[in-house]
């Protein structure tokens, strides 16, 4: 048996002397990434909703009554030059009325054909990188300052809400990863230090033979990656066996794509190999 | 036989963290081929001694030469180049209790990276000799004292290990193990390996080509 041979035997070996350990392993960080994959789809749903959202947002130019018709056109071309708008419709007082009507179902201003009280107004819509809240207060203030313009209105108390939400959620994520992540380092370093101890004798015989560092911790650190990676792996593969199961008619649950998912179980494998190293450490010394 | 030394010893001076002096001027030389039984009572510095010359515990002042080269606590990979020429038994060293006897036996090769049929030829040559052919996919548990000597004995000789390192050999034996693991050590003590025994009880009769010391007050004489 060459070195590469010992090493897969004594993976084996560790699994199979220690079975109880490894299973409550792979459960406990089962669960853990379990409680964070279900949290990514969460937050990625909730992201994708915002977003289609916000697409649909629009900001109404409302016109001052005493300017002649020759500001619109001044006010027009100062909109174009304003970055972030991808288009504006003007909406005149006779669409307006019509849009009233069809809004309440019945025309409020018949007979007052002369006297329309609605204001001329323009309807913007945005490109989605400036979708949020300080942009389109950027682009607020720059359209307020033409002369033409009464008041601008749009979803600013909405945006707000959302935004904080937003970020309340990548703030709770951020907490709730880091989180996973020590605990899944400390419980799966816990978990390779009980393994190992439980063959503390035959670390220390090992090295008074000569045996080196890598060596010994090799087949930990590889179970290490394998366990993080397979409870990964099996947290997605149970969400995925229920995702055909479940499913929502007014909103579109998102996962991530299968590129994130590798990733996702590499680095899974990564915080196995950080543990399995933290877990066999102090056993090596000599 | 060559007169290259393997063990060198010079002027070391020890102390326990306790500030018992263990080693307080202690000089000692083994050339290749040649061995040394050492003898002294409890708490003498024996394995004191098997420790310093397996890079476990390095003198206060002084130095510990093996093989040639100096042996510092930062000198990792030397020391673990120096444990690899080296065959323990007794004390300090035990066998590997989660391998079979046959694990046991062909560790040292497998950290040299020594190949497959190889180590299987080196492993029936020391089942045979040392008469454990039955044993070899027993643990260690199951096994008497005197087998898990002998596999010790065996592991110890496996890699033809040029030193190799006895701490109380013979202690309580009854007298028929006595002989054998004797005649053992005969055997290698005249095979051109150079033994190094340290012992509390003096051997009934004296091993050949192996010269005899005292440990105590720090020195040996």
């Amino acid at each position: 048996m060459n070195q590469f041979g010992h090493v897969i035997k004594e993976i084996f070996r560790n699994l199979y002397k220690n079975p109880g350990t490894s299973l409550s392993a792979i459960l406990s960080m089962t669960l853990l990434f379990l409680l964070f994959d279900l949290f990514w789809i969460a937050a990625d749903t909730s992201d994708k909703f915002y977003e289609n959202y916000l697409s649909d947002l629009q900001m109404e130019v409302f016109i001052s009554e005493e300017y002649p018709d020759s500001a619109l056109t001044i006010l027009k071309n100062e909109m174009k030059n304003i970055e972030g708008i991808s288009s504006f419709v003007f909406i005149s007082k006779e669409i307006a009325r019509s849009k009233l009507a069809d809004l309440v179902g019945v025309d409020l201003l018949v007979g007052y054909d002369s006297l329309n009280p609605l204001p001329e107004s323009f309807v913007l819509t945005f490109h989605n990188d400036v979708l949020n809240s300080a942009d389109l207060a950027d682009i607020e203030n720059q359209i307020v300052a033409q002369k033409s313009v009464s008041h601008v209105y749009y979803s600013k108390n909405w945006l707000a809400k959302a935004e904080s939400t937003k970020n309340i959620i990548t703030d709770v994520g951020l907490l709730l990863g880091i989180l996973i992540f020590f605990t899944v380092l400390v419980s799966s370093a816990n978990n390779m230090r009980l393994t190992a101890k439980t063959r503390a004798v035959g670390f220390y015989q090992m090295r008074l033979l000569g045996a080196g560092k890598l060596l010994l911790a090799m087949p930990f650190i590889i179970e290490g990656i394998l366990l993080g990676a397979l409870s990964a792996g099996i947290g997605w593969g149970m969400i995925f066996y229920w995702k055909d199961k479940i499913q929502f008619s007014n909103f579109e649950i998102m996962f991530p794509t299968l590129e994130e998912l590798g990733l996702y179980c590499l680095a899974a494998g990564l915080l196995g190999l950080i543990s399995g190293y933290v877990g066999i450490r102090r056993l090596l010394r000599l | 036989m060559s007169d290259k030394t393997i063990v060198e010893l010079t002027n070391v001076y020890l102390k326990t963290h306790r500030g018992h002096e263990v080693f307080k001027d202690l000089n000692f030389k083994l050339l290749s081929g040649e061995s040394a039984i050492i003898y002294g009572p409890a708490s003498s510095g024996k394995s004191t001694l098997i420790e310093l010359l397996i890079g476990k515990r390095f003198a206060d002042s002084g130095s510990t030469e093996m093989f040639g080269s100096l042996l510092r606590p930062n000198k990792k990979r030397l020391i673990k180049s120096v444990r690899r020429k080296i065959g323990g038994i007794g004390g300090l060293f035990s066998l590997v209790p989660t391998y079979t006897v046959a694990e046991n036996i062909t560790l040292p090769l497998v950290l040299a990276g020594e190949r497959k049929r190889f180590q299987k030829e080196r492993l029936m040559a020391m089942l045979a000799e040392f008469s454990l052919l039955n044993q070899a996919n027993v643990y260690p548990e199951m096994l008497t004292r005197v087998e898990n000597t002998l596999v010790q004995f065996a592991r110890a000789n496996v890699a033809h290990q040029p030193l190799i390192l006895i701490d109380e050999p013979l202690a309580g034996m009854d007298p028929k193990t006595y002989e054998r693991i004797y005649e053992f050590m005969s055997k290698l003590a005249i095979s051109g390996l150079s033994l190094v025994i340290v012992s509390s009880e003096e051997l009934k009769s004296h091993l050949p080509n192996t010269s005899s010391y005292h440990l105590s007050n720090g020195g040996l004489s």
